[in-house]
């Protein structure tokens, strides 16, 4: 499995490569098509938070600097596995047809994630220039607090890559539910601290790693360190065990793409 | 395994079900109880499903072309998707020694939007090629091709037939020990499926060990010696290639159904093949005598009908026609019962199965009275298979 892995990083680098220059090659604007929607969110909502939206507490930093850290990180995840999620079903033909590691496809459509999350990082850094926000030197580990959050958003797209080639109803509740999972996430208002609402920082499995990579930025200080480990771990255990199922399955729902 | 045995099957079953939502239930119980680690119930038939392939075994050795024919839905594409592992089998075994590459689909993986330059390293990463590779055999792929000016033209502006040229050549490239081919030189114009043969030629002479599907017959006579038929999944002949061909021609042409059609004061009742002893015959041979009696049942009477007989290959295309009017025979009033003779001294076509159509027209030529498809099947007996259709009498001379 590892040996397959190690032998096809190479194609696993085209693919991603392929899908990227493909998607932004007939259009004006380019890579900034990543961004767009991001852009218009931070804006809808901070205009929002003036005269509607006002029971948001207040934030350690400029309202839109902290939507849009928010943001770019719960997009490297719904992205991410709504792009795994559907990779099989995409590459129908090649899995019917070629015999290479599957593996790969669902490794570069996360690629593609990551991809657009170090662009998100750009405008990140332009938006904190502008309003001045100087990070703590604690930022330089945030990579370390992102690396289980990929690992698990591989994992759950292993299983959902599988789930969504058997019956499509996977890939269609997906989509719905990640729109609704953004507000269900600490993106667009600070973590809660009171009971209900206060669950959302235990149950959502993106909350604690948004909450730890603002904290590594703007205080210094983990919040919530148990909530962090708890869920790092469950990150890497699902990761290898669904890599597993995926390599187990996968001769099988080939035949059923 | 011997040694020089690359590909061994034994006994292989593949079965796949009829239905969509039963198809997605098995599979997801296959799927737990492999992970859960018990033995799949895949091995028996369960409601609706049926055998794709069912108790296949053949061996082939290095340098040795396997002609693999049938007709559709007879489970040939499936075999090659088992021996490629895009599949698992059910039931048997595959052993396969060697790097083992698969032109089911040529192409694979390219992407309309980019250049003909990108997608042949896409394409060559996916059938297995790394990038050095690539690189080293950048310039003979593009050769191949012969697409150097397209070559940094988008692919979705390519014709399929320059798609199908890019595909292969860079599949030609990649020197496997074990090659699958299904019915990909089927496209593409007459000098590329020269070239594409030629290639698979050179392959063959480097020991590469082929298995080939094809419905072009000449083409499986020209490149494999052995051949396997396939009907509804299973082996029905494995010997030479000549023998294989007869065997799929009299199956494919039994499947076709009779049609009739006209407006019925006449109907074909019977046709019989004859020797010239008025005996009934089966299989000829090429230039024999043979006589088409064709039996009749009118229900008025019939002035000057036309009788019409069309011959056909199996892939549909006239080879022949014969009419009494153009022959400037006139047959007078007919009522009642009886038959006409078609008597053809030399049966000059090349041995192959040949379907023969009946009509009989009115008397104006056009409208017809009974029109039979597919009448009756005249088979060809011979040894060595020539292109074309044709035997032309002739005889030969020279100076020396």
């Amino acid at each position: 499995m590892m040996r397959e892995f190690l032998g096809s990083r190479e194609l696993m680098w085209r693919l991603f490569v392929r899908d990227l220059s493909a998607r932004y090659r007939q259009s004006a604007f380019g890579y900034l098509w990543a961004v767009v929607p991001a852009i218009i969110t931070v804006a809808t909502f901070t205009w929002l938070k003036k005269g509607i939206l006002t029971g948001i507490g207040d934030t350690e930093i400029a309202y839109p600097a902290y939507v849009l850290s928010g943001l770019a990180i719960w997009k490297l995840f719904s992205v991410g596995l709504t792009k795994a999620a559907g990779c099989l079903i995409a590459s129908r033909n090649l899995i019917t047809k070629v015999n290479f590691s599957r593996e790969t496809l669902v490794f570069a459509a996360f690629g593609d994630s990551l991809f657009n999350f170090l662009i998100h990082f750009v405008l990140i850094v332009l938006v904190f220039a502008w309003y001045r926000i100087v990070p703590s030197w604690t930022v330089v580990f945030v990579p370390v607090v992102l690396v289980p959050l990929c690992l698990m958003t591989i994992g759950m797209g292993f299983i959902l890559s599988l789930a969504n080639s058997i019956v499509r109803d996977v890939g269609s509740s997906l989509s719905l539910l990640m729109t609704f999972g953004m507000f269900l996430t600490p993106v667009i208002y600070p973590p809660p601290t009171r009971y209900p609402m206060v669950l959302i920082n235990y149950l959502n499995p993106v909350s604690p790693f948004i909450t730890a990579a603002r904290d590594l930025t703007i205080s210094g200080t983990l919040s919530q360190p148990w909530t962090l480990l708890g869920m790092s771990i469950f990150g890497i255990i699902l990761f290898v065990l669904a890599w597993r199922v995926f390599y187990v399955a996968m001769p099988r729902v080939a035949e059923r793409v | 395994m011997q040694s020089d045995v690359v590909v061994q099957v034994n006994q292989l079953s593949k079965k796949f079900c009829r239905s969509l939502k039963r198809s997605m239930l098995y599979g997801a119980g296959d799927v737990c109880r492999n992970l859960l680690g018990f033995r799949s119930h895949s091995d028996q038939l369960r409601t609706k499903e049926f055998w794709s392939v069912e108790d296949v075994s053949f061996s082939l050795k290095r340098g040795e072309c396997l002609g693999l024919i049938g007709p559709n839905g007879a489970g040939k594409s499936t075999l090659l998707k088992l021996l490629n592992g895009i599949i698992i089998p059910d039931r048997g075994e595959i052993r396969m020694k060697g790097r083992v590459a698969a032109l089911i689909e040529v192409g694979a993986g390219f992407h309309p939007m980019l250049t003909g330059r990108e997608n042949i390293y896409i394409n060559g990463s996916i059938l297995g090629l790394s990038k050095k590779e690539i690189d080293r055999q950048f310039d003979s792929i593009v050769a191949f091709s012969e697409l150097e000016e397209f070559l940094d033209t988008p692919v979705k502006n390519y014709s399929s037939g320059m798609h199908v040229r890019l595909g292969f050549s860079v599949a030609a490239h990649l020197n496997p020990d074990i090659l699958l081919v299904d019915e990909v030189l089927a496209v593409g114009d007459i000098a590329f499926r020269a070239k594409c043969r030629q290639r698979i030629q050179e392959l063959i002479e480097n020991g590469t060990a082929i298995i080939f599907v094809s419905h072009d017959m000449h083409t499986v006579s020209y490149v494999c010696p052995r051949a396997i038929v396939m009907m509804k999944g299973k082996v029905q002949y494995e010997g030479v290639t000549p023998t294989a061909i007869d065997v799929y021609r009299e199956n494919a042409q039994t499947r076709g159904a009779q049609l009739t059609a006209g407006t019925g004061e006449i109907r074909i009742t019977n046709v019989e093949k004859l020797n010239n002893r008025d005996e009934k015959q089966e299989g000829i041979g090429v230039g024999d005598f043979i006589k088409l009696r064709i039996h009749y049942r009118t229900s008025e009477q019939i002035d000057n009908p036309i009788f019409n007989i069309i011959i056909m290959e199996a892939n549909g295309k006239q080879v022949s026609g014969i009419r009494n009017d153009y022959d400037a025979q006139q047959i007078p009033s007919i009522s009642n019962d009886g038959y006409v003779d078609i008597m053809i001294d030399h049966f000059n076509l090349l041995p192959d199965m040949y379907s023969v159509d009946l009509v009989i027209f009115h008397s104006d030529g056009f409208s017809f009275y009974d029109r039979v498809e597919n009448a009756i099947q005249i088979k060809v007996n011979g040894g060595r298979q020539i292109n074309g259709t044709t035997y032309l009498p002739h005889s030969w001379g020279w100076d020396q």
